[in-house]
């Protein structure tokens, strides 16, 4: 049974319009920066996105901004009322990405709006379109802000979509970092380069909301299933012009090309998602285009990494805490809930348990630092029940009250890591190593009942009688909250 | 005429970059004649000077992380260098 989800963005924009949730910008906006500023701000302020009619130098183009950036952007696109609390969201992620796998469909071309305009040879150009200039100070311009990249693994034939930004170098070149440890830094570093083969490669810009939600997360079902999941029903893709692989039909652009092996351009810097300029510009992978497809009137999204809050961070920490819920989960750990908060740009993932054993905490860091998931965090705070996981305040009191400095801290040095991580020292940046921490906020089981702090608040040290009565009476005190 | 404009991300120490002999380095177009075409990267060999005067171009200096230097250099480009053929 399909969710009440959109098919493509133009439906999202139109729903983001109906809930309040879109400024339509009629006045004319300079890619070169002005954009990137009003989406930045957007992302700072948490304001409404904005949907751009008039770009600079591109008449017929258009941007919508910020397209994730809150909770309430993602429950709409869920199909879910707008004002749904994180565990809602969560739990209603979790339910439809535990089924069976959706399949994708194949539709004719003539009936996939993604080819209503086609360009190749020399009329294939990036200058072409749009692309903004997103940071003051950034190696270039960003046409792949908020998009996928669609390859095919040269043995298994299995499909991959990932987030992987591209920089225009110049008409045909695109450049970007594939960290060698995603799924297309192993297709691509572990088995076309050795074979000095090119990887034909499809850059997906503007599909759906919720196919971006997959593209971005950790998930090890092929991201099209993992589409279809979130939506109740198969994504509809379409044949590429230049070589075997598939993209969404809806999709508002789509750049076909191949990444070419051993050679590297370099690329960045760039505001990432740490809220810095910190991966070094370096030789970074080549992507030579061949084609560009795109609907009438082709509306490309931006998406603008700095401090938080903005869609990279809020739909990475929501993904990553999820994938991580599932991970205990299927090995009984014990927990109540996984928090990855999108303040901390996904690098602090919040875990609530049951300590009915002891070094609970160690086994859970254990396996979430063992994971696929660990390069892009490295700090982890168990907490007890007693903790609101999705309360900051709460966690904070419990972290700076229940963490022993020394017991209570465990190190873990030589992780896999990014180049992005601003405190890294920058040797550990280029080979993307990291160290991780944990901090056990659970009081150790050995201690005697009476030795144990009993938490002072208002549900807490109360009988239920006298909570009811000063909750009944509250406004008659004269409270006006 | 008004001189055209290029910059260039610098890695290393600034001091180090060679003025007055050929080089390999990649520009970027600030002032293209279709502004669709701003920030264009190219791979040159070019001839580089310190002095803002020097050269018929002038060439903004930026550091790894994007922070870009007050006074231009000038640049002579002497040809465009294609990597992909
Ligand atoms: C906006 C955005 C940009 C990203 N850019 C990159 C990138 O340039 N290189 C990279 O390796 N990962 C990047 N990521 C992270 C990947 O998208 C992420 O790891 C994703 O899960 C890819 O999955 P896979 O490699 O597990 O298939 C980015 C994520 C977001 C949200």
């Amino acid at each position: 049974m399909p969710y009440p989800v959109f098919k493509d963005n133009r439906e999202f924009i139109k729903a983001l319009e109906a809930n309040n949730d879109l400024v339509t910008i009629q006045q004319e906006v300079d890619w070169d920066l002005e954009m990137g500023a009003i989406v930045r701000r957007v992302c700072e302020k948490k304001s409404a996105s904005p949907y751009f009619k008039k770009i600079k130098d591109y008449p017929g183009f258009e941007a919508f901004g910020a397209p994730l950036a809150t909770y309430k952007r993602l429950a709409i696109a869920m199909g879910m009322k707008p004002d749904a609390f994180v565990p809602e969201i969560s739990n209603e992620y979790v339910k439809r990405t535990t089924g069976d796998p959706i399949k994708s469909i194949l539709l004719d071309k003539k009936k996939a709006p993604c080819k209503e305009n086609i360009w190749t040879g020399k009329d294939a150009d990036l200058f072409k379109l749009p692309g903004p200039m997103v940071h003051d100070g950034d190696g270039g311009r960003y046409l792949a802000t908020w998009h996928f990249v669609v390859s095919k693994d040269l043995e298994t034939q299995a499909v991959n979509w990932g987030m992987y930004r591209q920089m225009v170098f110049d008409e045909k070149t695109m450049v970007g970092p594939v960290l060698p440890f995603s799924d297309m830094g192993k297709m691509f570093y572990g088995k076309y380069v050795p074979k000095n083969k090119p990887m034909p490669f499809a850059t997906v810009i503007g599909c759906d909301p919720l196919a971006g939600v997959a593209a971005c997360a950790p998930s090890p079902i092929p991201e099209d299933e993992f589409t279809g999941m979130l939506m109740g029903a198969p994504v509809e893709l379409v044949k590429c012009e230049t070589c075997d692989l598939e993209v969404p039909a809806h999709a508002e652009i789509i750049i076909e090309g191949e990444v070419i092996p051993n050679l590297l351009i370099e690329e960045a810097p760039f505001g990432e998602y740490t809220g810095y300029r910190t991966s070094p510009r370096e030789p970074r992978t080549v992507y030579r285009i061949k084609a560009i497809t795109f609907r009438n009137n082709p509306i490309l999204t931006v998406s603008n990494m700095g401090v938080p809050t903005d869609e990279g961070q809020l739909l990475r920490s929501f993904s990553l805490g999820l994938e991580m819920r599932k991970l205990l989960e299927s090995q009984g750990i014990p927990i109540t809930g996984v928090f990855m908060l999108p303040e901390s740009t996904h690098h602090m993932v919040v875990v609530g348990v049951k300590p009915i054993y002891s070094n609970i905490a160690s086994q859970i860091a254990n396996l979430v630092f063992g994971s696929k998931l660990s390069p892009w965090f490295h700090m982890v705070i168990v907490v007890d029940e007693e903790t609101n996981i999705y309360n900051k305040d709460d966690v904070i009191h419990a972290l700076a009250t229940k963490c022993h400095p020394i017991r209570g801290i465990r190190k873990y040095e030589q992780s896999v890591g990014t180049p992005l991580y601003p405190f890294a020292d920058p040797e550990d940046r280029k080979w993307s190593r990291g160290a991780q921490v944990l901090f056990d906020c659970t009081f150790p089981l050995h201690w005697s009942k009476s030795d144990l702090p009993i938490k002072v608040s208002f549900n807490n040290v109360y009988p239920k009688e006298i909570q009811e009565k000063v909750l009944q009476n509250w406004k008659n005190y004269g409270f006006k909250d | 005429m008004a001189r055209k404009e290029y910059d260039t991300f610098v890695l290393t120490d600034l001091a180090l970059i060679p003025e007055d002999k050929e080089m390999e380095l990649i520009v970027r177009d600030l002032t293209p004649a279709d502004r669709r075409y701003k920030y264009r990267s190219t791979f040159a060999m070019a001839m580089v000077s310190k002095s803002e005067s020097k050269y018929p171009d002038l060439l903004w200096v930026r550091l790894g992380r994007g922070q870009l230097q007050e006074k231009p250099w000038s640049i002579k480009i002497i040809k465009e260098v294609n990597k992909f053929s």
